[in-house]
């Protein structure tokens, strides 16, 4: 075996060490996100979900930019459509 | 309350009825008098401020006379341009054959509840911030106290939604960065031709533009709290009638506004029955209106207080208003001496 092939195998080693012990983690971390940010999107649609929402004014202006996650949130949620009669958006 | 005018905004506000947009109307007309340019902002949804004035004002600034301008503010068409732009932006975002149902679904917002007082609020807080570089004093004739107060509590509410929104992006924010630090291996994929990983948002662009649009909010909302509970530029007069119910009402709305640390410079006892009208029946009025003046004398010591007397005719028109100023003024001057007490 020539000197860079075992560099290589060495390095491709290492990545699978790191990558064991770091993918849980980033699944963990990737997950809480992704909750952290759905959750601050229903805050912004709570209306449409019949939660009352004393600050429909101001959460209106951030509607248009939640549009995107929130058809990504329902596909993901297993929904084919919107689930909301009053709101789609696809 | 004698250095009154020099303050940049002064609130008008009691119970309905005691006589709000009079003193607001004759104290913009004393403050213009005194070359300071002045807008009188009427804040109430139903405005008076135009009827006191006996001309047409509405949505726009009207010049009511040297240095004098008057607004009404119409939270109904402040709302609609608020929608109107969140639709053009939402329209530019979808398919056009959603548009029906945004239309639907953001006239709803428009008609929920909190949405008028959002958006008066709106317009009173960029009016505050703007008008300095246009005007020297801002008046503005409230409502009746309970909205009033509601409206002034609001910039610390909303102050209050705008950190707590922020704080869910901050953590969001915060895994994201984590989330990196764990990746950063990833970009040995390309070299091992490995798949998988984490998906990077759609539009990375997007967090950065949450991010503005709550802080363009934040900033408002406490440059408009700072202004409110600032001495030096803010001052709120009370306005009651030597009556049971108003003294009640004032009594609370002090007691919110000193919760609020909104600062009050004084108050303005209006309405009394003069001296000199007689009848066994104004007796009476006067016997017990005595009672009243002293009570308000005892509940609202601490506060300097002008007196103002009944007039034999409505108010209408500028003349009377400036009668009234006048009124103000002068006794504001015995203030300024010190010896306060009942004209009569």
């Amino acid at each position: 075996m020539k000197w860079p092939d075992i560099k290589k195998k060495l390095r491709w080693w290492g990545y699978l060490a790191t990558e064991a012990y770091n993918a849980p983690y980033r699944g963990t971390i990737a997950r809480a996100k992704r909750e952290q940010d759905d959750l601050f999107m229903l805050l912004i649609f709570s209306e449409m979900m019949g939660v009352p929402n004393p600050v429909a004014y101001y959460t209106l202006e951030l509607q248009p930019i939640m549009l995107e996650r929130f058809h990504e949130w329902h596909t993901r949620m297993g929904m084919e459509h919107s689930p909301l009669d009053g709101f789609r958006c696809c | 309350m004698d250095r009154l005018f020099d303050r940049r905004i002064i609130f008008v506000g009691g119970k309905g009825g005691v006589g709000k947009t009079t003193t607001a109307g004759a104290l913009g007309l004393m403050a213009a008098a005194a070359g300071r340019t002045t807008l009188l902002v009427s804040t109430d949804p139903a405005h008076s401020l135009g009827d006191v004035f006996d001309m047409p004002i509405g949505n726009e600034e009207t010049a009511l006379g040297p240095n004098l301008t008057g607004l009404e503010i119409d939270p109904e068409a402040e709302a609609e341009s608020h929608v109107a732009t969140v639709k053009m932006s939402m329209k530019s975002l979808v398919a056009p054959k959603m548009y029906a149902e945004i239309d639907r679904q953001l006239e709803l917002a428009r008609h929920s509840p909190g949405t008028m007082e959002a958006a008066l609020l709106e317009r009173m807080a960029d009016l505050m911030a703007d008008a300095k570089s246009r005007f020297d004093l801002l008046i503005f004739d409230t409502a009746p106290s309970g909205h009033t107060i509601r409206l002034l509590a609001l910039p610390e509410l909303m102050a209050a939604w705008t950190d707590g929104m922020l704080g869910y992006r901050d953590r969001s924010r915060k895994l994201g960065e984590l989330l990196d630090m764990f990746g950063k291996q990833h970009s040995r994929e390309d070299e091992f031709g490995m798949i998988g990983g984490s998906k990077d948002e759609p539009d990375p662009s997007r967090d950065g533009r949450i991010q503005d649009i709550l802080l363009t909010r934040r900033r408002k909302f406490h440059r408009a709290r700072e202004l409110l509970t600032d001495k030096s530029v803010t001052a709120f007069l009370l306005v009651l009638n030597a009556e049971r119910l108003p003294i009640l009402e004032s009594k609370k709305t002090l007691d919110l506004l000193s919760k609020f640390d909104v600062p009050v410079a004084g108050m303005i006892v209006n309405r009394l029955l003069p001296r000199d009208a007689d009848g066994d029946f104004l007796k009476e009025r006067r016997r017990q209106e005595d009672e009243y003046l002293a009570e308000i004398d005892q509940t609202f010591a601490k506060l300097q207080r002008v007196y103002l007397h009944l007039l034999p005719h409505d108010v209408h028109g500028v003349d009377t208003l400036r009668e009234i100023g006048e009124a103000i003024v002068e006794q504001l001057g015995i203030e300024r001496g010190g010896g306060a007490g009942v004209p009569r």
